[in-house]
């Protein structure tokens, strides 16, 4: 049974074209270990340069936004940053001969409109557009709820050659669950 | 002032800051855990080596394999400043080495460029690894 039970979940994985799949708390030390392992994986599929570094690239993002905004969290409610854990899940893999990277985490309701907001936007913009959207992003203040740069969706976006797709989940009364697939 | 030299890791760039040549260069990838506190004290540094410079030649070599959004940023606080610097009348060249088999970082060498008026910023071609 244990076998029976371990095996299934590997080929439905399988099924899907997904190589790598990681469910659980993100660390900056898992995006370390999977990246590694991901860009040597690239490197057997001899993906060409543009592509395995979209790829990769594409995962440090989704990662980092894991780590740093879920709302799934331990301890609940948040601690300190530099100890607490962001739970979500990652899947990397291909199908129909493009590369997707994949991250799914629980966010706070009152997030969801501008997440939705912010990514539709970036779904109908064209490359001209993202680029000078980029730039004004680096350059501007970080907006309020966002560590970093604020420009992750962005950098994903100009990444994901083959477009982006999100989708949202309701969970509770205080959570949804949301999801980004990029595609390479 | 001491020059910086820092080797890459695997996740943060060669620093190789030369104050008394004035030739700063940053190598490799770049995606510190912690872009403030990986980046913060050597830009400090260069910070302030421009702001005392007059009549100088500056040269800045970015040869970057890969580097995430939050690094993006701190590239974009380097232009400005040395876009300053330049127009505060020295002579500043900005070499953006790309690997020429990623046209995604001849693209964003291109972006950057674009927005700067008075440092000379020249493309170049990585040497083959």
């Amino acid at each position: 049974m244990l076998a029976d039970t371990m095996y299934g979940l590997r080929n439905s994985l399988r099924e899907q074209g997904i190589v790598f799949c990681y469910s659980g708390f993100m660390t900056e030390d898992v995006l370390s270990g999977i990246g590694d392992a991901i860009k040597r994986k690239l490197a057997f599929d001899d993906a060409d340069t543009r592509t395995a570094r979209g790829v990769f690239s594409v995962f440090v993002e989704q990662v980092q936004n894991v780590i740093r905004y879920s709302a799934e969290r331990e301890p609940p409610g948040g601690g300190d940053e530099k100890t607490e854990l962001r739970y979500g899940v990652l899947t990397v893999g291909k199908t129909g001969g493009k590369f997707f990277v994949t991250c799914g985490n629980l966010i706070e309701r009152r997030d969801v409109e501008r997440l939705e907001t912010s990514l539709e936007g970036i779904q109908t913009m064209d490359r001209t557009e993202l680029k000078a959207l980029y730039k004004k992003k680096l350059r501007g203040e970080v907006p309020e709820g966002s560590k970093g740069a604020g420009v992750g969706f962005i950098d994903i976006a100009l990444k994901a050659s083959e477009g982006i797709e999100f989708g949202f989940l309701d969970v509770d009364d205080e959570f949804v669950f949301f999801t980004l697939k990029a595609f390479i | 002032m001491e020059n910086i030299k820092i080797e890459a890791s695997d996740r943060s760039p060669e620093v190789d800051f030369d104050f008394d040549k004035n030739v700063y260069a940053l190598r490799g990838e770049s995606y510190p855990e912690d872009v403030t506190a990986f980046f913060g004290p050597v830009i400090g540094k260069l910070e302030e080596r421009l702001g005392s410079l007059k009549g100088a030649e500056v040269q800045f070599d970015f040869e970057l394999v890969y580097f995430n959004s939050s690094s993006a940023k701190v590239l974009m606080g380097l232009f400005d400043m040395l876009d300053e610097t330049a127009a505060e009348g020295n002579a500043v060249v900005i070499n953006w080495i790309y690997d020429e088999e990623d046209d995604n970082m001849e693209e964003l060498g291109e972006e950057f460029a674009e927005d700067l008026e008075n440092v000379q910023f020249v493309m170049k071609k990585m040497a083959p690894s």
